[in-house]
């Protein structure tokens, strides 16, 4: 195979240096051979900095005292709190996400027992209308609040070390992540006590997502939260994909990435665009709900259409997004478990890089029974069909994997094969769904509630198969071996006790608990399996309640053929993770010390910044030959930035509690805008108890941020290492550059609704709502001015001319708010014309998206104020990577109304 | 790249063209054309100040090739949305 | 465009070999339905067949996976692929020449449904969906709600819309359905076969009253269907607000 000469290597490489997990006999350090280059060069501060191999895996004394001072420890409250390192964030993850795997699973229980029977409207055990609600936040919690939480609770924790990162690029905006989910989910439990929670299904079909028929306030309430939702996921988004494409270890190139990294790598890819134009879809949402927007209304032309377009444009790649953790899971396991690499490794990469292109590009087989025309639909008859075939390809490299193995059945190996049977299943009934007249009849029915189940449940199993299989590595003790069989036995069990009789009753309608007599004993059978597989969680929540506390304590490395890097160092791994640099510059991985050697012992805190900015003279022993090597230090001088000079303190931050704070001040501020209805608060007590959330939270938000900015916190360095395909672009520019590509889709989500609705309306007989285009031509050279001055005050910064960068800045200031007022005054003329947000559709397009733009001109506002401020006292003369960013994103702003101005003033 | 005269050419560009663009609309062309030639005028802008003023061309080339992901994906939802209902 | 030229062809071709499935609606699905099933069981029961003999077979301790002449994972090797690729492939065509054969084979059935039966013998209905029930609008005008009548062995096209939100109208004995979208029409069409009572439902979740939201389809003898027909007489209070409704 083509696999052949790396495997030699490996072999050669193994049998010289000996790096078995099972190997007792430690490498003396100063035995090997010490090169020193002798290189010292500008940075030299005369002592030559000395960096050995250390064993991997590795030993506990090989770390340096990583102990924060300012840092609590992992049993105070206070640590959840403030936490930002990865580890944490990936518990707070996995546990929070396991407590709305509960409710949603207990919401399911209250459906299976409504469907224990049919139901006239007087037998009912829940009412329609809270059937509904269950039906609809059963949906919601389980896809949105628990399934990629769950898995993203993994890939917090696993993923940098997987990569041989110390943490991820943003550990502020990790923790804002986790602080914006659980809030989002406290919204969310929040809405059920506002009248009602949303009650129209998870996939909010237009019109009955809008208060004509969904009226409660709870209903929004559910539309923000999910909206808070997306905001967590598009952090999440900008960070992973930042750590992921600049923090990888030395030789760790994409295509070497563990599987399990790869699949999350492509999930948050995925994730970053999808989730832009569900952001798109979810603000015109809130806005049809509370300010009385008319996008989704009866009275819009296509407005039903819309929401499809919007919502599947999302959800197909949501189904690859939460199932992809799932499958990079499995891979991880089969190898381990099996003793065995994956067959066909780069065809299963391939594979999975094929789906997360294709996923954008089916979302129409959703529609085929909608008045999609049929070149449409035989366009995504084909590419539905093409994005199957890759799922073929991965299951059967998983399992040739098994042949020639040595197959543990433990518990994850159990879950996971378990998952792999139970997602062939969901595939071949899947294919059933992809035949467009079988489809025309499966439509609304449980058959494709049975084959979803098989395919997401599915990879929950594979999933919790991962939580059995990482629980040695986050908690260090190893959880109970029978109670996890035990626990699969019943589970598989209640899983296809609950999911096959719905194939056998899929005539069934979905969301209906009146069914065919017939049909009964299928539906019960399957309430039956719903509390045998809800109930097998106790098991497991018991399993590893008890283990975590009293569970036999674990090495490194537990099992015996686990290859990747988490498992070469301690359990639970220390806060930064490894006891030197981790590379893969051999063919295998190795730790290099940081550590700078200095005569008489005294070790300054050499913190990774340190070996950063001594990179130059840096020298190290080579494993097992005395060839000198230079470390590519000159490499890594060239790459550092300026940014961790403005701090003394080399050592990585770790605790802040200003995004625990942001949280709060959004939850406050979206309970406050629940309340609002066609752009107004309603009268009395409980509408000044809205207005008043909404200013609190306003004001807490933005103070926190505020004082995120101005907090001393040093995020992990820039190392040397793989940064493809972004060079040697800092984090901050990287990130700026991939929230823009998310920012690019929110906006293209609204320009497609304005187009689609258009085209839907008759494209010419729309008349623009400004009958004059003056004052947006006027608008089109205040922004291109003030783009203008924001290049001037980036000059001006590198010219180290405070003035001129305070003068440039406060001039971009000014032509924003006269953009602003211009704008001001224009929607004032309009509003005494009669027109307003709910006039006609025309209006609404034109309000809203002209009103997300102005939004963004805001938020560049104050983020110029805070730079104003800030360079007045001098700052930016020496790091100016804070204009620049900002300067990214101004552009980006006056980019978008370029397309705006001509698309609703003038064409 | 500090180069405020060479700035202040760009700038005048994009001035003269968003100025251009609206005496299109007041030529009295025919609608499509008119539209085009818009919409050519608001590209051209779009990658002058994506060009110069974000420095996209002096950045690695797969920051450009992101944000074209975007815009491809948005493209597509737009266009494949408005198709399927003509 | 590329997909019409394809269409055309596959549809010149397909329509006139007797290999695809024509006949009422219920019949093609059926069809297609057992085929699918019974290969579907058939691929289910050998792949995971296949997959439960080796892990039994390679099970730890089956004295098979023998370490000597096997080169096993060890702890901190940049990943690489374990071989096995001939095989892999071997299989992956086969699933898609099984998968594509049978999707496209139901292709020809797509054209046919969606072409329809020929204008001369149909008689049309035009369907309104609202919360909750379904109202049947005829050619004359005749509107009723929650009883749809029909002539047994012909074919009728059905227009269906909605008053209010999104709604999904189905026979699901007759094996029709198709979305009820306000503001905009679908259509769809079936002929049954049998005279008798059906139930129609809707689909989509529409809101309480969505598991109720049915109606009652009566297939009757053709002379009976005539004589009640001429009954209704083409002016009914209902159809006038229907009328609005279209117009809007």
């Amino acid at each position: 195979m083509t696999d052949e000469s790396p495997n030699d290597d490996r072999t050669e490489s193994r049998d010289e240096s000996d790096v078995r997990s099972d190997a007792t006999d430690r490498r003396p350090d100063g035995g090997t051979a010490v090169e020193s280059d002798g290189g010292t060069d500008v940075h030299s501060d005369g002592g030559t900095a000395v960096g050995t191999e250390l064993t991997v895996p590795a030993r506990k004394a090989d770390y340096e005292d990583d102990s924060d001072h300012d840092f609590p420890g992992m049993g105070t409250i206070r640590r959840w709190f403030v936490t930002t390192n990865h580890k944490d964030v990936g518990i707070l993850y996995i546990v929070t996400s396991l407590f709305f795997l509960v409710l949603g699973g207990v919401l399911a229980w209250l459906l299976r027992i409504q469907l224990w029977a049919p139901r006239t409207p007087t037998t009912t055990v829940l009412e329609p209308l809270a059937y509904n609600q269950a039906v609809s936040a059963h949906g919601l919690i389980m896809v949105f609040w628990f399934l990629s939480p769950f898995a993203f609770g993994f890939a917090n924790y696993i993923v940098p070390l997987q990569i041989g990162a110390k943490d991820l690029a943003f550990p502020r905006l990790n923790a804002l992540s986790y602080w914006l989910y659980l809030f989002s989910g406290i919204l969310f439990g929040v809405s059920f006590f506002q009248g009602g929670t949303f009650a129209g299904g998870w996939t909010m079909y237009a019109p009955l997502n809008v208060p004509t028929f969904t009226p409660d306030v709870g209903a929004s309430t559910a539309v923000l939260a999910l909206t808070l939702f997306v905001a967590s996921v598009t952090v999440s988004s900008v960070n992973f994909l930042t750590s992921m494409h600049k923090m990888r270890a030395e030789g760790l190139t994409l295509r070497r990435l563990p599987l399990f990294t790869w699949s999350i790598l492509l999930t948050v890819w995925m994730m970053l665009f999808a989730f832009a134009a569900l952001l798109a879809a979810l603000i015109i949402l809130s806005s049809d709900r509370l300010l009385g927007t008319t996008y989704f209304t009866l009275e819009s032309p296509a407005g039903s259409m819309l929401w499809a377009h919007l919502f599947w444009f999302f959800g197909h790649p949501e189904v690859y997004i939460v199932f992809f953790p799932a499958l990079g899971v499995m891979a991880e396991v089969f190898q381990t478990f099996t003793g065995r690499r994956i067959v066909g490794r780069k065809w299963f990469i391939a594979a999975m890089v094929l789906v997360a292109l294709q996923s954008f590009v089916v979302w129409m087989h959703h529609m085929f029974l909608t008045t999609i025309n049929l070149q449409i639909k035989t366009l995504f008859m084909i590419t539905t069909i093409g994005i199957s075939l890759p799922f073929d390809l991965m299951v059967f490299a998983l399992i040739y994997t098994m042949l020639k193995g040595k197959i543990q059945f433990k518990t994850p190996f159990l879950f996971v094969f378990g998952a792999l049977l139970l997602f062939i299943i969901g595939g071949i009934t899947g294919v059933f769904l992809g035949a467009i007249v079988l489809d025309y009849e499966f439509r609304g029915t449980y058959w494709v509630v049975a084959h979803f189940h098989y395919v997401m449940v599915g990879g929950v199993t594979a999933l919790v198969g991962g939580l059995y299989y990482w629980f040695p590595k986050i908690t260090g003790r190893m959880y109970d071996e029978f109670l996890g069989k035990l626990h699969f036995a019943i589970y598989f069990v209640g899983f296809n006790l609950l999911y096959f009789p719905l194939f056998v009753a899929w005539e069934t309608p979905r969301r209906v608990f009146d069914y065919a007599p017939a049909l009964i004993p299928w539906h019960q059978l399957a309430t039956i399996g719903a509390f045998v597989l809800g109930l097998s969680f106790t098991i497991m929540f018991y399993n590893l309640a008890k283990s975590a506390f009293s569970g036999e304590p674990v090495g490194d490395n537990p099992w015996e053929f686990a290859t990747t890097a988490e498992w070469a160092v301690p359990s639970p791994p220390p806060l930064e993770n490894f006891p030197g640099l981790p590379t893969y510059r051999d063919g295998s991985l190795a730790f290099r010390s940081e550590r700078r050697a200095i005569e008489g012992g005294t070790a300054t805190d050499g913190g990774s910044s340190e070996v950063r900015s001594d990179g130059g003279e840096q020298t190290d022993c080579l494993r097992d030959s005395s060839e000198v090597r230079s470390d590519g230090g000159v490499t890594a001088s060239a790459t550092a930035t300026p940014t961790d000079h403005d701090h003394d303190d080399h050592h990585a931050s770790h605790a802040s509690i200003w995004p625990f704070v942001v949280g709060v001040g959004t939850f406050l501020l979206f309970v406050g805008l629940s309340g609002m209805q066609d752009a107004a608060f309603p009268e009395g007590m409980m509408g000044s108890v809205y207005v008043s959330l909404t200013v609190l939270g306003s004001v807490v938000t933005l103070g926190s941020l505020v004082a995120m900015a101005l907090e001393p916190f040093t995020g992990p360095e820039l190392v040397d290492g793989e940064t493809w395909p972004f060079g040697d672009l800092e984090y901050g520019k990287v990130g700026m550059w991939i929230f823009l590509a998310s920012d690019v889709v929110l906006f293209g989500g609204f320009i497609g609704a304005y187009v689609f609705t258009r085209v839907a309306f008759g494209w010419t007989a729309w008349e623009p709502i400004p009958s004059n285009p003056i004052p947006g031509l006027m608008n089109t050279y205040l922004l291109l001015t003030s783009s203008f001055t924001v290049v001037l005050a980036l000059v001006a910064a590198e010219k180290k001319n405070k003035w001129g960068l305070v003068a440039s800045l406060t001039t971009t200031f000014v032509l924003g708010v006269g953009f602003l007022v211009n704008k001001g005054i224009e929607w004032d003329h309009l509003f005494h014309e009669g027109l307003w947000l709910s006039s006609n559709i025309r209006a609404s397009t034109f309000f809203l998206t002209t009103g997300l733009h102005a939004a963004h001109v805001i938020v560049g506002l104050i983020v110029t104020l805070y730079l104003i401020a800030r360079a007045m006292r001098g700052a930016y003369l020496e790091d100016n990577s804070s204009v620049e960013y900002f300067g990214l994103y101004w552009h980006f702003v006056d980019i978008v109304w370029l397309f705006l101005f001509p698309l609703f003033y003038i064409l | 790249m500090v180069n405020t005269k060479f700035y202040t050419i760009i700038y005048v560009v994009l001035f003269v063209s968003a100025t251009i663009q609206v005496l299109v609309e007041f030529a009295g062309l025919e609608y499509w054309t008119a539209f085009g030639l818009i919409m050519v005028l608001s590209a051209a802008k779009a990658i002058l100040v994506a060009a110069y003023f974000q420095h996209l061309r002096w950045e690695p080339r797969s920051v450009t090739y992101l944000i074209g992901i975007g815009l491809a994906a948005a493209l597509a939802l737009t266009f494949a949305a408005s198709y399927s209902i003509l | 465009m590329f997909i019409v030229t394809v269409r055309d062809e596959l549809s010149a071709h397909v329509l006139q070999t007797g290999i695809v499935p024509r006949g009422t609606r219920a019949f093609v699905f059926e069809r297609i339905f057992e085929v699918f099933l019974v290969l579907g069981t058939l691929v289910g029961v050998v792949v995971i067949g296949y997959m439960l003999y080796n892990a039994y077979k390679y099970r730890v301790g089956s004295g098979r996976g023998s370490d000597l002449d096997v080169d096993r994972p060890v702890l901190g090797e940049l990943p690489t692929g374990g071989g096995g690729g001939k095989k892999l492939f071997t299989s992956f065509l086969l699933s898609t020449v099984v998968v594509v054969s049978l999707v496209s084979w139901t292709y020809g059935t797509l054209l046919f449904v969606e072409e329809g039966p020929q204008a001369e013998d149909t008689m049309e209905v035009r369907v309104e969906g609202y919360q909750f029930g379904w109202r049947f609008v005829y050619p004359n005008g005749y509107a009723e709600d929650g009883t749809l009548r029909v002539p047994q062995n012909q074919s009728v096209r059905l227009v269906v819309t909605s008053d209010d939100v999104f709604h999904n109208f189905g026979i699901p004995e007759l094996r029709v359905k198709t979305d009820a979208i306000p503001g905009t029409e679908t259509e769809t069409w079936f002929r049954a076969e049998e005279t008798g009572n059906y139930s129609a439902q809707c689909y989509e979740l529409c809101g309480s009253g969505h598991s109720f939201m049915r109606a009652t389809v009566v297939v009757m003898e053709p002379e009976e269907y005539e004589a009640w027909y001429e009954t209704t007489g083409g002016s009914n209070s209902t159809s006038n607000t229907t009328q609005e409704r279209v117009s809007l």
